[in-house]
């Protein structure tokens, strides 16, 4: 079943799937009528919701859920550094998106990319442990 | 493996392929259609490839809403299927000529209706996965409840 952390991220990422899918339908229908050529600086705002908001959101939480789980203690690992992933990421991109629209360079961008790259540690963190076989679980 | 999913996975590989391939042409010296075929090639392997690949292995090994096996492949996920591929397909046979034929109003009609139904498929995906992104009590309490 899928554990709540998961839930919280596919759905944020199935948002911006959903959002990024719709700036692109507003840069296709620009692309085609030549409405507004300054709407192109919404273009990195699509990738990267694409990228970091759908993409790697989704991996994310689904490898979470679906990964072996250990089954002695805590299913997933800490459930508090679960949360810690989630928060950092959204807002790491939430920044990172904000300074797009804004075109702040420096250090607004960096701390979104940060926050990011502190998510993905985590991630890191909490899976490494969960990438074995159960027959080598069972023994730990 | 459900039919739909087995079809996302197989247009998933065609793309693939194909955004591959285009991309492989773009860099061959003298062919000079790298800015032209770029967002063709890369919206192949993002949407045409991982996002079709994604869809189809959530619609096959997320928890259904319905346990009922007639309820398997719903309308909503054949309707996604139908209408990405259309519009994939669409897209990618107008955008990359609507320099070369200047604007034809023809051309223009098939990339906004391609980018239209484009967003129309992901809200029935969306629709579809929606529901079935439930935790464990939850699910229990409902099937209780029935």
């Amino acid at each position: 079943m899928i554990p709540l952390p998961s839930i919280w991220m596919i759905r944020l990422s199935l948002l911006y799937l959903l959002i990024s899918v719709i700036l692109g339908a507003i840069l296709l229908t620009n692309k085609a009528l030549v409405l507004y050529p300054s709407i192109w600086v919404i273009l990195p705002i699509h990738y990267e919701l694409v990228i970091w908001g759908w993409l790697v959101q989704f991996v994310m939480g689904t490898a979470y859920w679906m990964f072996p789980k250990y089954l002695k203690q805590v299913k997933r690992g800490s459930v508090t550094l679960a949360w810690l992933m989630i928060v950092t990421f959204n807002i790491g991109l939430y920044i990172l998106i904000l300074s797009l629209i804004l075109r702040i360079n420096g250090i607004i961008r960096i701390s979104g990319r940060s926050l990011l790259m502190l998510s993905v540690i985590i991630f890191g963190l909490l899976m490494w442990r969960r990438i074995v076989s159960y027959r080598e679980l069972k023994t730990r | 493996m459900p039919k739909v999913t087995r079809w996302f996975i197989k247009s998933g590989i065609f793309y693939f392929v194909t955004g591959v391939l285009l991309a492989l042409v773009a860099e061959i010296p003298g062919v000079h259609a790298g800015p032209i075929m770029l967002p063709v090639y890369w919206h192949m392997l993002v949407m045409g490839w991982i996002t079709q690949m994604i869809m189809g292995v959530s619609i096959w090994m997320f928890p259904r809403k319905y346990r009922d096996k007639k309820k398997r492949e719903s309308v909503l996920c054949w309707l996604s299927f139908w209408l990405l591929n259309s519009g994939l397909v669409l897209r990618f046979l107008s955008e990359p000529f609507l320099p070369i034929v200047q604007y034809n109003s023809a051309v223009v009609a098939t990339v906004l209706l391609s980018a239209f139904i484009q967003v129309l498929s992901i809200i029935f995906y969306v629709a579809e996965i929606w529901p079935r992104l439930q935790t464990p009590e939850k699910r229990k309490r409902k099937r209780t409840l029935a």
